[in-house]
């Protein structure tokens, strides 16, 4: 009897074993077709990893070319400076919002460079560029103070108010020159 | 007296100070006080004491010494530019009055009011302005909505 009753039970796991496998596997034929089954976007192709290595050797080489010949004109670079990133050419002026350390008159030289652009080509910094790669430079020209500004609280009926003029340190800088060397690494 | 009330300025620089090299801006600076004044002590310390140490460190700077009755000590900055800037220096130690001269130094003469950007340049774009057609390919711009399909 007991013998009977287990077979039994494993008749009827294999059977819903079975129904649950089913219902997990769906047939191809009965999928609709939604943006879930498939984007509505079209299929993105991509290029042949051989071709694609092919292609970079010979743009790398192009830049290359054009760096050791000197065939690009004004160049732009992306200056990590006093906690902003400023985009900058040569002969731009930028205004710093706090002490800096150097003389009026100083040069200065920009390290941390994030890019360099020129007309057809530009190096990106994964996240800086080398030191040996750019060499960014610019002059303190001014060392002054900001304009008073006013710091104004005041408490409606409670005869509270309290003014403070703040004036905070500034110095304003020239980008003097931005110079690539020829080695690409 | 923020935002549009004040009176405001670009950033600029006199005659492309640093292009070629660096110009100090301050041209003369002349310190009038009372010799016997007491509110004129601390110029008078500054003479004695660092005057000659600042007239050392800036040479493109004239340092004019000026003693004589007068109702406060003043320190009076001359700029390249033509601008006069009047300081006064009453009830003032040596000490601050060295930092003063200094900071005077440092400074260019033009107006201190509101300065609407930190930059400023001459060649805005080098690659030229973005645009949405920019780094896409050519048919974009070729197939429009007026325009039949290729």
């Amino acid at each position: 009897m007991a013998a009977a009753r287990r077979a039994a039970a494993s008749w009827f796991r294999l059977a819903v074993r079975h129904r649950s496998s089913q219902s997990q596997v769906p047939q191809h034929g009965l999928v609709a077709k939604t943006s879930l089954s498939s984007p509505p976007w079209p299929e993105v192709k991509l290029p042949d990893p051989l071709e694609e290595a092919k292609y970079h050797a010979e743009v790398v080489q192009k830049v290359n070319e054009m760096i050791a010949t000197g065939q690009y004109g004004r160049l732009f670079a992306v200056v990590h400076f006093a906690s902003k990133q400023w985009k900058v050419t040569s002969e731009d002026l930028i205004m710093m919002d706090n002490v800096l350390e150097a003389e009026c008159g100083d040069r200065i030289r920009m390290e941390k460079v994030l890019l360099v652009g020129a007309d057809d080509f530009t190096l990106i910094g994964r996240p800086l560029l080398g030191k040996d790669l750019v060499r960014v430079e610019a002059t303190v020209i001014e060392k002054t103070e900001s304009w008073p500004k006013i710091n104004m609280r005041f408490w409606k009926r409670h005869n509270y108010q309290r003014k403070k003029i703040i004036r905070n340190p500034q110095a304003v800088l020239r980008i003097n020159t931005i110079d690539i060397f020829p080695s690409l690494s | 007296m923020t935002g549009r009330g004040t009176p405001s300025r670009f950033l600029t620089a006199v005659l492309h100070n640093g292009v070629g090299r660096y110009v100090r801006q301050l041209q003369r600076l002349q310190l009038v006080f009372s010799p016997t004044a007491p509110d004129a002590r601390g110029a008078r310390q500054f003479v004695e004491e660092a005057a000659l140490d600042f007239a050392r460190r800036h040479p493109g700077v004239v340092l004019y010494v000026s003693p004589r009755p007068c109702p406060a000590p003043l320190l009076l900055a001359e700029y390249l530019n033509g601008t006069v800037r009047e300081e006064l220096v009453a009830s003032k130690n040596g000490e601050e009055i060295a930092r003063l001269a200094a900071k005077l130094a440092d400074q260019s003469g033009l107006d201190i009011i509101r300065i609407r950007k930190p930059f400023h340049t001459a060649n805005p774009s080098v690659q030229g302005q973005w645009h949405p057609f920019t780094n896409k390919p050519s048919a974009l711009t070729v197939r429009g909505p007026r325009l039949p399909p290729q």
